[in-house]
């Protein structure tokens, strides 16, 4: 029997409804809007319908596809990264941690920073005459690399990226090792299997949904990376680390193209909307 | 009953003490810093002047620094009326203008700050604020490093084959204040391990070059002893010219050659006095804010006891020097805009000008002003006379989108100098983004 009708149902979600229209579905409105529009600081309350114009002016801007490049590498390379390092820390580490869980609190700690504080530490650490790092690399080999210039700021700003998240898909992963019943193992071993098979053959499988979904939430992550790159290189040389989020802060506030910018975020969301169908497609026929 | 009573008398009691205090004017300051201190002693003093009535008394409002501008952008441009007068500065003066109020700042105003620098606040041939923060650049340079190559007769040949066999020149050692760029340039080459491995320290120079906005203000003097301005007379964009072309060749040849750290091209200001600190560098063209860090024995031990200042190096056109200050206008949409009005020209007096500046704050004040105030803020007294001499802000930069053109500028440059871009290009993508941004 129904403890409550579909009316009640309604009832209580409203004010959730309510919630969601007024501070999201708002705004998602006027950005719909402003993306269609010529709009500037002065016509914000005024903006004139221009058609599709500024999408246009999107798509044939060189600088958003580089943009839109670097956030694909950059969250691609880091989420890979980030999910191979956890998975390897999470089985490897899973026999001491059940022995010692409180080790598990200083290895959660990069989480607890701010993404914006992580990039200005780094930028102290390794800058060539106050970080420690260029400092012992001068005193060891007489010379130091430079870690944020064109050439090498990418894979500086990758592994930044990938000390920092690397803890959160260690934490899914271990407790998705840690779910798996310990009598499938024995049974595994019992039949001869060496723990490399059952790794293979029991563990990742048990484990890939976890896999695939921390896989996504770090890609989505990566790929609107804006914090601590702001924080360490801002655009770079030439633009050279913007990413797709930094190109948008640019045109909105440096620029004032407010509806390139909304444009922008506008093709942002379908093209992260059209990602997450086609993950929801490929787990629907694999489930099938 | 009782309770109701009292929770209501608390209630009121919080609302009264959260209420601001009979201040009729609101004022919108730069946060932090020695700006902050000097405004606040200043708004003291003008809120116990017997001639400032209650409603014209002054209270101030401070954001973050952080995006600054975006904020009071988006603030301004949704017609807040939060505030009367607001912070202006002279790159943004043409964006926020529309928002804006022109203010008459009395017969005075030139007396105390002079011309040059009541500019630094105008748009369109009005005045926008008050300048009460100016900002320049000073060049720095190792007072002991220069004295030993002047003294010494190998070194001086050393000199002369690096000026020669780098940049092509008959060039001599030369006291700071008698610098062009090329004896600058020789000068950092001489002093870079990498040009000469018996350098005593590693860079010559350290280069702010960072896609940054403020780098480029850095920057712009060198062109614009050459010559370089944004636009000619007609208003035609002139950024391809040979002065432009001349800066941006030298900066790249200096970070090539390891005359500059190689991460410079992420450097700005607090990287450039790190590095100037160590000790790791002869030279640097850097804010005059630097000043009082690199010449303090607690902050910079290393350098302060030998750290020379001297205005940056000329050109064929002389000496430049890249001015923009800060200051405060009237917001177009405040709620007292003539107390707003008074207070300014009141700040403008060279009264609150002087305690202005014995409060911390960096006002540049014409020779006969800054001379009473000389003792106490020596600083000052080369901060006018730089301003005063070689001063200059380019065509168009107080324009509604002056700072998109530090920002395209820093953008196409730094692509040049990481060799992403050769110079032709760089140049022809800053012609062309700045005729949009100038025209609109």
């Amino acid at each position: 029997m129904a403890i409550l009708g579909k009316t009640h149902g309604r009832l209580f979600l409203s004010p959730l409804a309510a919630f969601l229209l007024l501070f999201l579905g708002f705004p998602a409105l006027v950005n719909l809007v402003y993306s269609v529009s010529t709009v500037s600081f002065e016509t914000l309350r005024s903006p004139t319908l221009s058609g599709f114009g500024n999408y246009l002016t999107v798509v044939r801007d060189g600088e958003f596809w580089r943009a839109f490049g670097f956030s694909l590498r950059f969250g691609l390379l880091t989420a890979l990264a980030e999910c191979l390092l956890g998975l390897f820390l999470a089985v490897f580490l899973a026999p001491l941690l059940s022995k010692r869980p409180i080790l598990l609190a200083p290895l959660m700690l990069p989480l607890m920073v701010a993404p914006a504080m992580v990039g200005l530490m780094y930028r102290l650490v390794l800058h060539e005459f106050a970080g420690p790092v260029p400092y012992y690399l001068f005193e060891w080999f007489g010379d130091s690399p430079a870690f944020l210039d064109p050439q090498t700021a990418f894979w500086t700003l990758a592994v930044v990226e990938v000390l920092q998240w690397t803890p959160f898909a260690f934490l899914l992963f271990y407790a998705a090792y840690l779910a798996i019943p310990d009598a499938l193992r024995e049974a595994a071993a019992l039949d001869g299997a060496g723990a490399w098979k059952i790794l293979r053959f029991i563990e990742l499988p048990l484990m890939m949904p976890t896999l695939v979904i921390a896989f996504f939430i770090r890609f989505i992550d990566g790929f609107r990376v804006f914090d601590n790159i702001y924080a360490l290189t801002g655009a770079g040389a030439g633009g050279s680390t913007t990413s797709l989020s930094m190109f948008i802060y640019q045109a909105f506030f440096k620029e004032g193209a407010i509806g390139k910018a909304v444009a922008a975020s506008v093709i942002l969301f379908i093209a992260s909307l059209l990602f997450l169908m086609s993950l929801n497609r490929l787990a629907r026929l694999r489930r099938r | 009953m009782k309770r109701t009573k009292i929770t209501l008398a608390l209630a009121a009691l919080l609302a009264s003490a959260a209420l601001p205090a009979q201040a009729k004017v609101t004022v919108l300051g730069w946060p932090g810093g020695s700006e902050e201190t000097a405004l606040r002693a200043a708004v003291e003093a003008y809120n116990k002047a017997p001639d400032t009535s209650e409603n014209d008394k002054v209270e101030l409002l401070f954001f973050n620094r952080e995006g600054f501008y975006d904020k009071l952008q988006a603030d301004m441009a949704a017609g807040s009326d939060a505030f009367d007068a607001n912070l202006v500065a002279t790159y943004s003066i043409g964006r926020y203008a529309p928002y804006m109020e022109p203010v008459d700042l009395g017969p005075d105003a030139a007396k105390v700050f002079g011309d040059t620098v009541l500019k630094t606040m105008q748009f369109d041939g009005k005045q926008y604020g008050v300048p009460t923060d100016l900002s320049l650049h000073f060049m720095y340079y190792r007072k002991d490093l220069i004295d030993a190559l002047m003294r010494d007769d190998e070194a001086k040949a050393k000199y002369k084959e690096i000026a020669k066999a780098e940049l092509g020149k008959d060039l001599e050692p030369k006291d700071p204040d008698s610098w062009t760029w090329d004896d600058w340039a020789a000068t950092t080459l001489y002093f870079s391990k990498g040009v000469n491995r018996s350098s005593p320290v590693r860079y010559g120079t350290v280069l702010q070059m960072k896609n940054l906005l403020f780098n480029m203000m850095v920057f712009q003097s060198l062109p614009r002893s050459y010559g370089g301005d944004w636009t000619d007379a007609s208003g035609a964009v002139t950024v391809d010219s040979p002065a432009y072309r001349t800066g941006l060749e030298l900066y790249k040849k200096l970070y090539d050659a390891g005359a500059s750290p190689r991460d410079s091209l992420s450097y700005e200001y607090a990287e450039t006095n790190a590095a100037f600190a160590s000790g790791q560098a002869a030279t640097a063209l850097q804010w005059n804010a630097a000043a009082a860090d690199l010449t303090s024995a607690e902050k910079s031990p290393t350098v302060a006891d030998v750290t020379g200042i001297v205005a940056p190096p000329a050109g064929p056109n002389g000496r430049a020097d890249h001015i923009h200050g800060l200051g405060l206008g009237i917001n177009k949409n405040g709620k007292n805009k003539e107390g707003a009005a008074k207070f300014l020209r009141w700040l403008a007096t060279e009264d609150a000008a002087l305690l202005y500046a014995r409060n911390g704050g960096s006002p540049a004040l014409t020779p006969e002003v800054v001379a009473k105030v000389a003792k106490e803020r020596p600083d000052l007294v080369k901060l006018g006379e730089f301003a005063g001499k070689y001063g200059y802000v380019m065509t168009g930069a107080t324009s509604a989108n002056a700072l998109s053109v530090y920002e395209l500028q820093a953008k196409e440059f730094t692509g040049y100098w990481s060799g992403q871009q050769d110079l032709d290009t760089a140049l022809s993508k800053t012609k062309s983004g700045m005729q949009d941004l100038l025209k609109k």
